[in-house]
């Protein structure tokens, strides 16, 4: 220890006069000083055990004494003795159900158990009788082991996805726990890893110890994960051999696939969405559940895509897949952080947000998040669709009452062109509910730019009481230009594209009824169906057309 | 419980029958087994049911017939036999495929039916008789055991077929013979794990559309389709045998829970490689517009179903909940999804080939 047993009572005689001890206290030194640890900057952590059974705060009062942080908590015997008889129940179970204890819990139990008792020990000795040293080591050996497998496990899958910087992180990782594993079973059980040099040297009358200091001192570099890996079994961590067959993967938690046209959309946690370029779609459809992940990259391969590798760990990294090691989940987690878990990218700022066929991958191998929840994406694409089947109508109609000179309707219809291609610009962007027809031009600014000339054109339009088809030709184009082009794909080009649009129509209809939109389904299909000439769909409806 | 029988189960090879022979075995009856020419008994999950020429204890003794046949297609010694010790019959015997010529319906389904009548009243023996939920047709809403002619239109000669051979068995307990008539569903996987022996009808329904072959069907997202695990089916089967008495003159929905087709274009999604087909609005659907690989799917496959994709159909199973011991199936989704996942891992779903994937 540091600290002289004097240096100690005299601390905690300064530190007691500061606070109101409970009557028939007890006190201990613990933490890093108490095991052997600590220097000259180490906090001075002492523990109140109050001789009652009721729950006592736990925050700590921290004083400054002779330079030191002094800090002093209190906890009553029973709240220690349950944490203790909590730990005790688990030590003649696995590996994988003592990995589920909380470090909070088991960092309280080594404090206590490997304390320096200052005053009352046969207090002390009392309520560490609820956990035997041996048990509590047991616990804490295979507490680590199982730490040490899951991450052993991941640097495995990580290089055979073809990411060996990751992958001698977590080699890395795994050594470090392997060895507490291995510490602990002697009697080292300090959960801290910072000390894990000093419990090494203490225990180096073992070769292995002195090896284990060496690599763990070298940066992580791929070139030692195999030597990584060894150390770790021969530590005594079992389960984790080099061996990718062993992995396979898994459905991931809500995550859903979305083929619009002929692009690929995956739904997470029916919240975010992603969409794929070219060469991560083809990656992603030869994903099956309980396949190994070595025949995925196969196929890949034989797809000529390349390095599908870290594609398929994008996928693992974001949560859209999981990977098993035949089967077990793979849980790896960096000593005393929070498990690894899905990992959310930056969203893509690609605009317009969307098209007809749905999102636009920045480049072949993306796997971009989209800026706009999915319920939004997928109630802005309908509603983009539905902006297709207005224009499309109106401009049927403008053609009919031209011919029959019937001014008025013209008028009208010209008016209802207009508010689809306002209606498709907004929704190409995102926006989600639209603003009524009548404010549309109006709120031109919810988008990031709007051409002036679609401004001019649409005042002209609604203006105009001797409709122009030319005028709103030009209208659309504009439109089309502003939102990407692929808001208009080539509805008013050729029979062909406009049946295109109506079919892609019934892709987003399947995302939406998954989405719970507000929609009526059935009657939006015969909507379709027939290129929104049917008047009777529900009121309420997203695909509703304003009159 | 009753005390044990001589029970003769037709089409004891089937998926049905042979799960019903197994638990009638363990439940200590006398079981005798009439294949056509299967000799060997596999349960769903595969492992053997054994069997036996004696029908010594603990086997299934096995008779060779035909059902199509006026008695049974037995020699005399067999069918006196028969005639002189069988206590009730399990007819599972039928035809569950669709598309076959009406002949093959009427000589399984109905005659067939109509032969093992046949050897119920001269025993006379009791009669439990499979038949099918979907002798309702196409009529759309809550579906009760009790009715039967409705002046239904149906789907298909399978439905029409299992009707007429309910009317037969109908008949005939109106004329004294003690009759059980029970209907299952669409019988899909197991409960618990989602295996199947047979991966017929629905999942061939399920590959094509899985695979892309067929992309856009007629159908509605709210129609519904009523999936049963096998082992539900066996089990309320094997039920109205024990509790014959307590069965008797009824008939007992076999039935899970209805999935609608929504939750299909759902479940479908949860695979990567799977396509999710459109469901285009049956009006208008015109398999003309298919490109022609797919209409060649359509016409040869799907088409057989395509009732199904817009039928909004509830079986209720009040008579069926009094005798079973099984709790019926909460969530057709989930069990949609147990079912695909077997699918999947005994590679009869999956990605297709690598020669079949086009940039």
């Amino acid at each position: 220890m540091i600290l002289t047993e004097a240096q100690v009572a005299s601390l905690a005689d300064r530190t007691l006069a500061r606070v109101a001890p409970p009557p028939g206290y007890a006190l201990v030194l613990e933490g890093s000083i108490a095991e052997g640890f600590g220097n000259s900057r180490s906090d001075v952590d002492f523990l109140l055990v109050a001789d009652q059974d009721a729950d006592m705060p736990t925050m700590p009062t921290i004083f400054f004494i002779d330079g030191r942080r002094v800090e002093i908590r209190t906890r009553s015997v029973g709240q220690i003795a349950g944490h203790l008889r909590e730990v005790a129940g688990y030590a003649g179970r696995s590996a994988r159900r003592i990995a589920t204890l909380d470090e909070h819990l088991l960092n309280r139990c080594q404090r206590l158990l490997h304390a320096y008792v200052v005053h009352r020990p046969e207090l002390v000795a009392e309520v560490r009788g609820n956990l035997s040293h041996d048990d509590f080591a047991t616990v804490m050996s295979r507490w680590w082991a199982e730490h040490a497998r899951q991450s052993a496990r991941h640097a495995v899958l990580l290089t055979t996805l073809g990411e060996p910087g990751s992958a001698a992180v977590w080699a890395t990782a795994a050594l470090q726990q392997a060895a507490k594993s291995w510490a602990a079973r002697r009697g080292e059980t300090y959960l801290e890893p910072k000390w894990l040099s000093l419990q090494l040297e203490r225990l180096d009358d073992d070769p292995l110890a002195g090896r284990c200091r060496t690599m763990l001192a070298a940066v992580p570099q791929a070139g030692n994960i195999r030597e990584h890996l060894d150390l770790v079994a021969q530590l005594g961590v079992t389960g984790c051999a080099d061996d990718p067959h062993r992995l396979v993967v898994a459905r991931g938690n809500e995550v859903t696939t979305w083929q619009i046209d002929d692009r690929v959309h995956l739904v997470r946690d029916r919240r975010d969405v992603f969409v794929l370029g070219e060469d991560a779609a083809r990656v992603w459809r030869r994903v099956v559940w309980g396949r190994p992940v070595v025949d995925l990259l196969a196929d890949a391969d034989r797809l000529g895509v390349p390095d599908a590798g870290e594609l398929v760990s994008a996928f693992h990294r974001y949560g859209l897949l999981r990977v098993t090691w035949q089967g077990t989940p793979i849980g790896p987690r960096l000593p005393m952080a929070a498990p690894l878990g899905a990992i959310t990218p930056a969203p893509s700022t690609a605009t317009p947000v969307l098209s007809i066929a749905g999102a636009l991958p920045a480049h072949r191998r993306s796997i971009d998040l989209l800026p706009v929840p999915a319920g939004r994406f997928a109630a802005a694409a309908m509603a983009l669709i539905w902006a297709n089947v207005m224009i499309e109508n109106a401009v049927e109609d403008l053609r009919g009452a031209l011919d029959q000179q019937q001014w008025g309707v013209a008028a009208l219809t010209t008016a209802r062109a207009v508010n689809g291609g306002l209606r498709a610009l907004l929704s190409a962007h995102g926006v989600s509910p639209l603003p009524p027809d009548p404010e549309l031009l109006h709120r031109l600014d919810l988008v990031p730019v709007t051409p002036a000339r679609i401004r001019v054109l649409a005042e002209r339009l609604y203006a105009s009481a001797m409709p122009d088809i030319r005028l709103l030709q030009d209208f659309v184009t504009e439109v089309r230009a502003a939102s990407g082009g692929g808001a208009f794909p080539s509805s008013f080009d050729s029979p062909d594209g406009w049946q295109r649009t109506l079919d892609i129509g019934y892709d987003w209809l399947r995302l939406g009824a998954y989405l719970d939109q507000e929609l009526p389904l059935d009657e939006a299909q015969d909507l379709l169906s027939s290129g929104g000439v049917q008047p009777h769909v529900a009121a309420g409806g997203r695909l509703q057309e304003a009159s | 419980m009753s005390r044990p029988r001589t029970v003769l189960v037709t089409g004891a090879a089937g998926l049905v029958g042979a799960e019903v022979c197994a638990r009638l075995l363990r439940a200590g009856h006398q079981v005798l087994g009439l294949v056509h020419r299967t000799r060997e008994l596999v349960a769903n999950d595969g492992r053997a049911i054994p069997g036996s020429d004696d029908g010594r204890a603990g086997t299934v003794r096995l008779v060779s017939g035909d059902v199509t046949l006026p008695r049974l297609g037995l020699d005399d010694a067999t069918w006196e036999l028969l005639a002189g010790h069988v206590d009730l019959i399990v007819h599972t015997a039928a035809t569950t495929d669709f598309g076959r010529p009406a002949e093959v319906y009427e000589s399984i389904n109905i005659n067939g039916t109509a032969h093992v009548l046949e050897l119920a009243r001269q025993r006379p023996a009791r009669l439990v008789h499979v038949s099918t939920a979907y002798v309702c047709g196409e009529r759309d809403g809550t579906i009760l055991e009790s009715e039967l002619d409705t002046g239904q239109r149906f789907g298909n000669l399978y439905e029409e077929s299992k009707f007429t051979a309910e009317q037969l068995v109908r008949k005939a307990a109106a004329d004294g013979l003690p009759a059980v008539t029970v209907r299952p569903s669409v019988v899909v996987g197991a409960t618990r794990t989602g295996v199947t022996r047979d991966f017929k009808n629905i999942y061939v329904v399920l590959k094509l559309l899985s695979q892309g072959r067929v992309g856009a069907i007629p159908g509605f997202f709210d129609a519904t389709i009523d999936l049963v695990p096998v082992d539900h089916v066996a089990a309320l089967i094997t039920a109205a045998v024990v509790d014959f008495d307590r069965a008797r003159d009824r008939t007992l929905h076999a039935v899970g829970a209805a999935v609608r087709m929504r939750h299909i274009s759902d479940v479908l999604a949860e695979y990567p490689s799977f396509h999710v087909p459109r469901y285009l609005a049956p009006a208008t659907f015109d398999p003309e517009d298919l490109p022609e690989r797919e209409r060649s799917y359509w016409n040869r496959v799907l088409s057989l179903y395509e009732s199904y994709f817009r039928r909004r159909q509830y079986f209720d199973d009040s008579a069926a909940a009094e005798l079973r011991t099984h709790r019926r199936l909460a969530a057709g989704e989930a069990h949609l999804r147990t079912i695909i996942d077997h699918a999947v891992r005994a590679g009869y779903l999956g990605a297709p080939p690598i020669r079949d994937v086009r940039r």
